[in-house]
């Protein structure tokens, strides 16, 4: 019995050491050198990993467009600097903006071998055209009357209808029209189905292997890299192999960083963020100590009103639930303080900051609201940074003495905090308060807010529990509907919501934002407007503004370079904050985080020299540059 | 009347209601819920640059055609049951055009090997353990075994697994974070790729063993104790028989009959996925794929992993109906 049972032992002790001498245990194939490998955080799971036709929804662009794909021009959204890729100069417009011409780069070649010439990118436009479901299918069906290879690397546009913004569908902020290889494509019969697999190349990578789970993907750094646009312009190879990895919830991300089996990921919650600085030595965000974050996402959070709920259509109960917020309390006990706030509805990024913040602030002090018999307030306080300083001061960080940079640091100024003003707006306007000091409608009744809010989306949320703390406190009853993104953007667009602490708000995806304002502006013309109960995906806030409109009209005809653009993005901000339309809070802010154990060199706040926020397309020129750390 | 009129055909007439009722409440409730899948499209391609009204009017159209979402709801649901007897769930919204089939057998395999194993193991170490801790409840390690087991039973899953990555992955690095099997080791019958999906599953599944394990083990203790206050087990005990045939012969029998609908039930729901585990494990299973199309508003996919689901515990109910007369002649002579 004894020798059975040791025997049993031997057996199980043998089966168990067989099982951990696997080599499972291995994140990498053993003929790939971790020192010769980037290890990036796929942002989430391709749900069909072997679909490489990022032309449709099915193919998953999101990291993976960096790495294989390109276009004809950039914004760095970092520094606001245009990026000439595929294109080799800006667009050429005729003087009516009816024709776009395209010079292309010449020795730029697809991975298989070929030669991206002319042909390809007009074989691109026809096929979208042609194929309704397609990116970009309906917008080059309604814009191209027609597109012609001139000779080898021109292409000539003929538009519809007058266009001086076309070039942005090229653009890059998110994405542009990604060019396909004409000699693969041209023989395809259904592109809509079509999942290009494998994918051939034009971006500086190959794609290696992928999982069928679509967990994880090897991208190989192509021999004749320097024939991208990535080597052209950078003149560098970057990492030999790229690894995109999800490993899920923001604690797993954490533990990889820490072992040294992640160099960088896209995002954590400050918790996280916490955790992970304190477990490793080398990793670190944009700065190197407090505030930490990456603030110059172009984007912002706002609590959208929606102006066709009464009585939030008007002007000074806008105003009032404004003035009854707390933003020093709320950027820092909500979000950490970690971001800029921001009176205007643009991003408080640094390039944001000093072409249109700073420029203003004199207006900002000017702008006075009228409380009726003859009194007025001036609602702009520029001491709000200095409020924010002293309380990271008190929380023990290093914070400068000098103006300049605190307002570098935390933004311009936003609204006083003023329950007593907020106060008065309320009142002229017919409301009053009951024995309780709650807040009732001009009828007597009740006044009670809904905020709609996506968890997932942490910032929003967390604001949005910010300003239900404190307009509770001032004597509104408010709740929170917790949505999942999907039922959350149908509201939205569907206008079934009072407020929703919200994003999205500084341009979409279109490159241009950054010196070009339309691209947001022209979201809130009247054509957008929706009654509530029918969609509006621009406007859903149910923006009707004679005078927005105006100022629209005049910029949708001006090319953005027109001298007269400046003058007029100045008009439309003075009127949307006179109006409080939405209640823009702060900055997006993103822990982009980076191990330097493996690689360094990565874009920080010493030195920007590239986008950081590598899941987007024009993350392809961080790669270049980052060097091995020789450890 | 004979068997199959009496018993067997009433039972797959219920069997096929159950199926045609669920399968018209997944239909119907993605639809009347506020998600809007032509919505999520354009409101993702409008966030990343597409501006014109008139080019989104045109891919709104496109989209509801693309969808299958034109008609009546009636007209809808007509159009699905026509594909649907032909085996077709339709194209997933999201993914479009990829097949749901083919998105649900991507991750089949996954649910099935993890599930599975996990819950017959759970099953057999609970009514082990249950078995034996009731029938010896007085002795001192059956005292601490029910201790340990009552403590780690309430642990939620999320929590239980991060412990387990926490102190497997991260602080003792046996096991990987995540995923099925290693990267770029290629599927296929040999040492290397099973032995790395053994080790990939091992967290995952000994995750759900331990919380599951605790319900098993205090159902089955409480049937214990109840067999053994019967008569038949106080007659074989002032008979003298030997405790262990007791147990396994009069008390372990007689709880059986329970457990194994309990575990069929289980094992028909296995098609749902565990959810928890698989995201916390990154493990590419069908509760990551449900839950995806839940936040998404992918109703085919979200039909189509349910039917599985609905069909799955359908079909386990009804095998033991069928079953239930040989194991029980009870059952039989009622």
């Amino acid at each position: 019995m004894k020798a059975k049972s040791a025997f049993l032992q031997i057996v199980f002790l043998v089966a168990i050491m067989t099982f951990m001498a696997l080599p499972a245990l291995a994140q990498l194939p053993p003929e790939i050198p971790r020192e010769d490998t980037l290890i990036v955080d796929q942002i989430f799971r391709y749900s069909t990993p072997d679909n490489y036709n990022i032309w449709t929804t099915a193919g998953t662009e999101a990291t993976r467009h960096a790495f294989g794909w390109d276009t004809l021009w950039y914004i760095d959204q970092q520094t606001g600097e245009w990026i000439n890729a595929v294109a080799a100069e800006r667009p050429i417009y005729n003087e009516d903006f009816t024709e776009m011409t395209v010079k292309m780069r010449d020795g730029l070649y697809w991975s298989d071998g070929v030669e991206l010439t002319s042909e390809d990118l007009v074989t691109t436009i026809n096929i979208l055209k042609a194929n309704p479901g397609m990116r970009w299918s309906s917008e080059l069906a309604l814009y191209v009357e027609d597109v012609t290879a001139v000779d080898d690397y021109t292409v000539k546009f003929t538009l519809t209808r007058p266009n001086p913004r076309f070039h942005y569908y090229f653009t890059v902020r998110w994405n542009g029209v990604y060019v396909m290889p004409a000699h693969i494509w041209k023989d395809v019969e259904n592109p809509l189905e079509y999942t290009f697999n494998p994918p051939v190349s034009l971006g500086a990578y190959v794609l290696r292997e992928t999982d069928p789970a679509g967990y994880w993907e090897i991208w190989e750094l192509r021999e004749d890299w320097e024939r991208t646009t990535t080597g052209v312009i950078a003149g560098k190879p970057g990492p030999k192999y790229i690894l995109t990895i999800f490993h899920g919830p923001n604690e797993k991300k954490v533990m990889a960083m820490s072992n040294h089996e992640l160099d960088i990921l896209m995002d954590l919650d400050y918790e996280a963020f916490q955790a992970l600085i304190n477990r490793n030595r080398r990793a670190r965000s944009w700065y190197k100590d407090f505030p930490w974050a990456w603030t110059d996402e172009a984007d912002t959070r706002v609590f959208a009103i929606n102006q066709e709920k009464f009585p939030l259509n008007l002007k000074d109960v806008r105003w009032a639930l404004a003035l009854a917020l707390d933003i020093v309390e709320i950027q820092t006990e909500y979000v950490g303080g970690v971001t800029r706030v921001t009176p205007i509805p643009q991003p408080a990024s640094v390039f944001h900051m000093e072409h249109y913040h700073k420029q203003y602030v004199p207006w900002l002090k000017e702008l006075k609201l009228d409380l009726g018999s003859g009194e007025f307030f001036v609602p702009f306080d520029e001491t709000i940074p200095f409020k924010i300083a002293d309380w990271a001061r008190e929380q023990g960080y290093d914070i400068p003495e000098d103006e300049e940079a605190i307002i570098n640091m935390f933004g311009v100024g936003w609204w006083k905090h003023a329950p007593d003003v907020a106060t008065k707006l309320l009142e002229i306007n017919g409301f009053t308060r009951d024995s309780s000091g709650n807040w009732l409608l001009p009828d007597g009744t009740p006044w009670k807010i809904s905020i709609i809010a996506a968890p997932d989306e942490a910032d929003a949320y967390r604001l949005a529990m910010g300003a239900m703390d404190q307009w509770e406190d001032f004597g509104i009853a408010v709740e929170i509907e917790t949505l999942e993104r999907n039922p959350f953007y149908t509201r939205e667009h569907m206008g079934d919501y009072d407020i929703s602490s919200t994003w999205g708000m500084a341009g979409g995806g279109n490159a241009n934002f950054v010196r070009d304002k339309w691209p947001f502006m022209h979201n809130f013309h009247t054509q957008f407007y929706a009654p509530i109960g029918q969609a509006s995906l621009q406007n859903h806030m149910r923006i009707r503004s004679e005078k927005l409109d105006e100022i629209i009209d005049k910029l949708s005809n001006l090319p953005p370079e027109h001298p007269d653009v400046p003058a007029l993005e100045e008009e439309f901000f003075k009127h949307w904050v006179e109006n409080m339309f939405g209640i823009h809070t702060v900055s997006f802010k993103k822990f982009i985080t980076f191990d330097e154990t493996y690689w360094t060199n990565f874009p920080a706040s010493e030195n920007p020299h590239a986008q950081p926020n590598y899941w987007f397309m024009g993350g392809k020129f961080m790669y270049p540059y980052l060097e091995k750390s020789g450890r | 009347m004979s068997l199959f009129k009496r018993y067997i055909l009433p039972r797959i007439i219920q069997w096929i209601v159950v199926i045609f009722v669920g399968t018209t409440v997944v239909f119907l409730v993605p639809r009347l819920s506020p998600m809007d899948p032509v919505q999520t499209t354009l409101s993702s391609m409008s966030s990343l640059g597409m501006a014109n009204p008139e080019a989104i009017r045109q891919m709104e159209e496109v989209l509801m055609d693309l969808y299958g979402l034109r008609g009546t709801l009636l007209q809808q649901y007509l159009r699905f049951w026509s594909y649907l007897l032909k085996g077709d769930l339709g194209p997933s919204l999201v993914m479009f055009p990829a097949p749901v089939i083919s998105v649900i057998g991507t991750a089949m395999p996954w649910t099935i090997g993890l599930m599975l194993v996990s819950t017959i193991l759970a099953w057999l170490l609970g009514i082990a353990l249950g078995t034996l801790t009731g029938y010896f409840a007085d002795k001192t390690w059956a005292k601490i075994l029910d201790a340990v087991i009552m403590c780690i039973y309430p642990i939620p899953n999320y929590i239980m697994a991060l412990m387990l990555l926490f102190l497997f992955a991260y602080t003792f690095p046996l096991f990987p974070f995540s995923g099925a099997a290693g990267i770029g080791i290629k599927p296929g019958f040999n040492r290397v790729f099973i032995g790395s999906v053994l080790k990939h599953g091992f967290l995952p599944a000994l995750s759900m063993i331990l919380i599951t394990t605790g319900w098993r083990f205090i159902s089955q203790r409480a049937l214990v104790t109840n067999v053994i206050g019967s008569d038949h087990v106080q007659y074989a005990e002032l008979a003298a028989l030997p405790r262990r045939k007791i147990m396994l012969n009069y008390v372990f029998r007689d709880t059986l009959l329970p457990q194994t609908t309990d575990l069929a039930l289980s094992l028909g729901s296995i098609f749902g996925g565990a959810l928890i585990t698989e995201f916390v494990f990154s493990y590419p299973g069908l509760g990551q794929i449900l839950y995806t199309a839940i936040l998404q508003g992918d109703f085919n996919v979200i039909v189509g992993v349910s039917i599985f689901s609905i069909v799955g515990i359908a079909t386990a109910a009804l095998l033991i109906d069928l079953l239930y007369p040989l194991l029980d002649p009870r059952v039989r002579y009622h």
